[in-house]
């Protein structure tokens, strides 16, 4: 703990230190420029950082040109990240299931399903963008797929490697097959299929700020592109204050997050806790 | 036995009718289909949405004879081999000796918490500002994304080797380099190879989006760009249909090392 | 009785953290050469503790555990210790864990093949120094690590619950290739255990430890002669030792009248 808190005081200072060894405010900008700049994306006027450095790219006029901030555009990009999980989750569980549970199923479904894994998301924007034009579909669709490939796996594994134990221990106890589903094997795959979903989380941020920085009108991966990648921004130099910063409320959303998720995971299977000793 | 050669025939009938239905679809599509599509700014004429067997033929002809297609593999595999290569260098060395020295462990530990959930793709703008637009960004890009995961993999499976494996070497006498060739490397080994799998897969996501990094003509990123912006759907399908093959065959390797590596371990029934 | 190996004065441990507990508290025991010394008592009573910090796994938080007039500090392959867990290494081949311990020492190939080949023999598993640890029962893996330590020969064998996880004929069974064993190889052995049968068959000398924070709360002479084979559990002197052991951990009543 206060290891932790050392190495975050020990990092932000040799940044420091580097920052200013390397005496490029627009490679490296110094501490204070990151906070006016967190500043200036939170309230939504320009705070000049003391010193007065103002990147040349001009990237934080023409954000707050367009009302974007930095809260906002984390809960445009969290909106998508909890769309994808719900829809793409809700899916990639049911697929899941049913290659666990039943063998012809699976001996059907798997080749298929590997085949579609293989396709990274990200690489089907373009595609989706020419079925259903340029909208907010085909920035959720990837995002969706993307969890629905990820949470396959574990909940088939969830599902079809349940302790031969409980189910025989069921069956002998006499229960109908629906039972056995609802009451031994959903319970018991559950751990997997949270832990599937809390990984998915990791992956629909990844997605998301792929498809935002390709295509996003807002959100937080257009936010740290302003104004996309085909643009000539990224060629004639972004603000790197911005995109520090981006990536800092980017790391924290994440990881608060996941925080939430793992709590909600836990309280869900309480009974995976080991035994007191 | 025979539930194996089951498994396979049923996975067969699958695909085979899966390519079947994509044609009939792609044949009966073509006539119902909007040919003129409206992206954004402009109406695009003469587009094929689902391409027939036809078209994806000759295109693929095509992209072979021009060799775009050969180019392309051969100069995106190599980025993210690169990438990968390097990415899992630093991500395992970094993983292992963090749990390995714990204090080091401790130091870096609420950087690595932090960032895992940060994808790599955002370093992009930075990562150009920084290393320029050549190969050194889209190498370095894949490898971030490699090291984060490989680094996890590392962690997890060092930290995870049973007490009793390092406890039993020290009292047979080992010196602290046999531990780590003896026990430490094989314990831990599972782990940080099936950390592998994802990074590979993790890698070629990345690859797409960093090859659009001041883009050049032969690269399957920029392939899949440039189709998808005119639009070529052809090619585009093409395009995609590589890289999942691509894809494939670096998870089948993944795979297949897993396996080899791990024979030791107690095999689950059935 | 043979000159004094290791000697322990005032032991004391304390585990820290979250829900601090002493697990031994002032402990003093004597260990003399080539002597079979079992030690049992209650769960919990600090055993594992105990034999750990004489093995130097761990360091006391008070007194002092000396071995042939050296305190001890870290782990060494004098002395050898035999786990409760399945210590194997499952990545290694029998032959491989066989001679995991000679490398250490740095023995040429030949030596190590040598005292290999004699250890395979006397644990009764020619055939298998090829065989990963998953072809092996449960009971042969565990001769394979009580081989292992021998293989560099400590001058005493901590066994720590050894056969704790087994079924009770192959306990039985291995405990019987214990006592041949050390009956053709005297050496000092501690052995920490719960059953009570186990130490009566093996040791010369039982020490009863109270519940936590674990003491000496009892020694019981076991005079039985040797060789001891399984018979010998049937017999009613046998039975005295195990009627005396039993009272001193509070099993039973008292003496037999």
């Amino acid at each position: 703990m206060i290891l932790g808190f050392a190495s975050v005081v020990g990092i932000v200072a040799v940044y420091t230190l580097l920052a200013h060894a390397c005496g490029r405010p627009d490679l490296l900008p110094p501490l204070t420029t990151l906070v006016a700049t967190l500043r200036s994306l939170v309230s939504g006027q320009v705070v000049a950082p003391p010193g007065g450095h103002v990147h040349p790219s001009n990237q934080i006029a023409y954000l707050l040109a367009g009302d974007v901030t930095l809260q906002g555009a984390l809960l445009a990009s969290t909106t998508r990240v909890l769309f994808g999980v719900g829809v793409g989750g809700a899916l990639g569980v049911l697929a899941g299931l049913a290659m666990g549970w039943n063998r012809t199923v699976d001996e059907y479904l798997h080749p298929i399903y590997v085949l579609v894994r293989s396709i990274p998301p990200l690489a089907l924007v373009t595609y989706v963008m020419l079925w259903f034009g340029h909208g907010e579909a085909h920035r959720l669709i990837p995002v969706a797929y993307a969890v629905f490939t990820t949470v396959v796996i574990p909940t088939y594994h969830g599902v079809r490697d349940v302790s031969d134990v409980y189910v025989r221990a069921a069956r002998s106890l006499g229960a109908s097959r629906r039972s056995l589903f609802t009451r031994v094997v959903l319970p018991a795959a559950s751990p997997f299929v949270l832990s599937g979903l809390r990984y998915a989380l990791i992956i629909a941020w990844m997605t998301t700020v792929g498809v935002e920085m390709l295509m996003g009108e807002d959100g937080i991966g257009h936010l740290i592109v302003a104004g996309g990648l085909w643009s000539s921004r990224v060629e004639i130099g972004v603000d790197p204050a911005v995109v520090i910063v981006g990536v800092l409320g980017l790391a924290t959303v994440g990881f608060a997050m996941d925080v939430a998720a793992r709590t909600l995971a836990d309280s869900l299977t309480f009974w995976t806790r080991e035994r007191r000793s | 036995m025979s539930g194996r050669s089951r498994t396979v025939s049923r996975g067969a009938v699958a695909l085979i009718v899966l390519a079947l239905a994509y044609g009939i679809v792609a044949e009966a599509g073509g006539p119902i289909l909007p040919r003129r599509i409206w992206v954004g700014a402009h109406y695009i004429e003469d587009v094929e949405l689902i391409p027939r067997y036809a078209s994806l033929s000759e295109e693929a002809v095509f992209l072979v004879r021009s060799g775009i297609l050969q180019g392309g593999i051969t100069v995106s595999g190599l980025r993210v081999l690169g990438g990968f290569l390097l990415g899992a260098l630093v991500g395992v060395t970094l993983g292992g000796t963090m749990a390995w020295a714990t204090r080091f462990g401790y130091l870096l530990e609420p950087w690595v918490v932090l960032f895992r959930f940060t994808p790599a793709l955002a370093l992009l703008p930075l990562y150009v500002l920084w290393f320029g637009l050549g190969e050194a960004s889209k190498i370095l890009l894949i490898a971030t994304g490699v090291a984060i995961v490989t680094l996890h993999g590392a962690f997890e499976g060092v930290r995870g080797i049973p007490r009793v494996y390092l406890d039993s070497a020290a009292s047979l006498g080992a010196p602290r380099h046999a531990v780590l060739r003896g026990i430490v490397l094989p314990a831990a080994l599972p782990h940080v190879l099936s950390s592998f799998r994802i990074a590979g897969a993790l890698a070629w996501v990345t690859i797409v989006v960093a090859e659009l990094i001041k883009p050049t003509m032969p690269s399957l990123g920029y392939l899949l760009a440039l189709s998808g912006a005119y639009p070529r759907i052809p090619t585009l399908v093409v395009a995609l249909a590589t890289i999942g093959v691509l894809v494939l065959i670096s998870d089948a390797l993944a795979v297949a090392a897993y396996q080899r590596a791990t024979g030791w371990m107690r095999r689950r029934n059935g | 009785m043979g000159k004094l190996r290791l000697r322990i004065q005032n032991l004391g441990y304390s585990y820290t953290g979250r829900r601090p507990t002493r697990a031994l508290d002032g402990v003093a025991l004597d260990v003399f050469d080539n002597e079979f010394l079992a030690l049992v008592g209650p769960v919990g009573c600090g055993k594992t503790t105990f034999i750990r910090i004489v093995a130097g796994l761990l360091a006391p938080t008070q007194g002092t555990v000396v071995w042939d007039g050296v305190p001890i500090r870290t782990p060494s392959p004098e002395r050898g210790y035999v786990f409760q867990e399945d210590a194997v290494f499952p990545w290694m081949t029998v032959r491989d864990n066989l001679e995991f311990g000679l490398l250490a020492k740095r023995l040429d190939t030949a030596a190590r093949a040598t005292v290999t080949r004699a250890l395979v023999r006397l644990i009764g598993l020619e055939g298998y120094e090829t065989a990963y640890p998953r072809e092996l029962s449960a009971g042969m893996s565990k001769m394979v690590e009580v081989a292992r330590v021998l293989a560099t020969d400590p001058s005493i064998l901590l066994l720590d619950e050894p056969f704790a996880s087994l079924d009770a004929q192959t306990r039985a069974r291995l405990q019987g290739e214990l006592a041949t064993l050390w009956e053709q190889r005297r050496k000092t052995v501690l052995l920490v255990t719960h059953d009570v049968e186990e130490a009566i068959h093996l040791a010369d000398r039982i020490i009863v430890f109270s519940s936590r924070p674990g003491r000496v709360k009892a020694e019981v002479a076991v005079d039985l002669p040797r060789p001891r084979t399984l018979e010998l559990r049937l017999s009613p002197a046998f039975s005295a030792i195990k009627r005396a052991v039993w009272a001193e951990l509070g099993l039973t009543g008292g003496p037999a009248p």
